[in-house]
């Protein structure tokens, strides 16, 4: 991957990216999933719509009910397939809008006070708020380049591989559990993003307390 | 291939942004979510047949119940340390065989992904990161602690719902 490129991202934040990442927070919030009229078309669960029903009554979805083991799991995941392409479908419209982009530039001053890693890594936290490897990998060159310390790096990856790919994860293999939820969507999901900075920060703690002697990166890379 | 032609221009539409999602979300479904999902309901199966779950349920009801949680619950933590598909696979399971509660779920949530698929991820990111190993243990034991604490603090949030 091309050094430059991690330090600052091409991608131009206009206001379409805020708005785009505005339509996301709101979309996955559940604000307007029980609105009257069209503000309803800005909610996740809405667009998500329903399955018909079928069997006497009209009761059922096609899942039926009592059903257990391989078979009932292979219908249940058959449920939650379109939850699953709509949300991945979103967040691509999100991303593509530059909506990852502004979440980046709102954030990176914020992460020396909040997690005590400097701002350049705005970038490699979002890559890897969406995968593992692409953030790894940044991390990596971050730390080549000498852009972060040793410890810093040791501090952005316990932030990283607690719940590594939220958003990715949460929205494909969490869209499970959606329809159990006793709160909106994106509740469990920021209580994730407080607990990532507030692991990070347990690491940044002990790492001061064992006096570990912040190396210097070498400059070359 | 017309797809690379597109996502090389910036006239990359709305429409093909979404679909570009939508087929790895289907991808993503297909290939990692569905396969986990059965192994989970599978698992769940066999452990009910063979009475194992019950004791699963006392055994883990005293320190689960410092949650607030069902012993059972103890198997959705144990799978997603293994893998958050896994982790999800069994919560939805043990809320069809009514073991789990939706409030139960909606505590599990934060804690399937904060600690979820570290085995994995041990690799994946503090390998590739090549963070010290010295701190390896350190940060899978902070992932956990993250994963109980944000379990309470669910637990906090949905009295407010």
């Amino acid at each position: 991957m091309n050094k430059e490129h991690l330090l600052q991202t091409d991608e131009k934040v206009t206001w379409v990216s805020y708005a785009a990442l505005l339509f996301a927070i709101v979309f996955f919030s559940g604000i307007f999933s029980t609105a009257k009229g069209w503000l309803q078309v800005l909610d996740f669960t809405v667009l998500q719509g329903s399955f018909g029903t079928i069997g006497e009554g009209g009761k059922e979805v096609f899942r039926g009910s009592g059903g257990t083991g391989a078979r009932d799991g292979f219908l249940f995941a058959l449920t939650l397939m379109p939850s699953v392409i709509l949300a991945l479908g979103v967040i691509s419209v999100v991303e593509g809008l530059g909506g990852l982009a502004a979440a980046q530039k709102l954030m990176s001053p914020l992460l020396k006070p909040l997690i005590g890693i400097p701002g350049i890594c705005g970038l490699a936290l979002i890559a890897s708020l969406q995968s593992t490897d692409a953030g790894a990998g940044m991390t990596k060159t971050l730390y080549e380049s000498g852009a972060i310390t040793d410890d810093e790096r040791t501090v952005f990856a316990t932030f990283q591989i607690s719940a590594d790919a939220t958003i990715t994860n949460y929205f494909s293999s969490g869209a499970a559990l959606f329809a159990f939820l006793g709160t909106p969507i994106i509740v469990p999901f920021v209580v994730i993003l407080v607990f990532k900075i507030v692991g990070a920060n347990l690491m940044r703690l002990y790492l001061k307390k064992v006096g570990q002697k912040t190396k210097n990166s070498p400059a070359a890379a | 291939m017309a797809k690379s032609e597109v996502a090389a221009g910036s006239r990359r539409t709305l429409m093909d942004m979404f679909v570009e999602g939508a087929r790895r979300g289907w991808n993503i479904a297909t290939t990692n979510m569905m396969p986990n999902v059965i192994m989970a309901f599978v698992l769940i199966q066999a452990l009910k047949v063979t009475g194992l779950l019950d004791i699963i349920g006392k055994v883990f009801g005293p320190v689960m119940a410092l949650w607030g949680l069902p012993g059972e619950a103890a198997a959705v933590l144990v799978a997603s340390f293994m893998s958050m598909g896994g982790g999800v696979g069994v919560a939805a399971s043990l809320y069809t065989a009514k073991k789990l509660s939706g409030a139960d779920i909606t505590v599990l949530m934060p804690a399937i992904f904060l600690m979820g698929a570290l085995v994995q991820y041990m690799g994946r990111c503090l390998g590739t990161a090549e963070v010290d190993s010295r701190y390896w243990s350190h940060i899978i034991a902070i992932c956990v602690i993250n994963a109980l604490l944000a379990m309470w603090v669910m637990r906090a949030i949905l009295i407010f719902f």
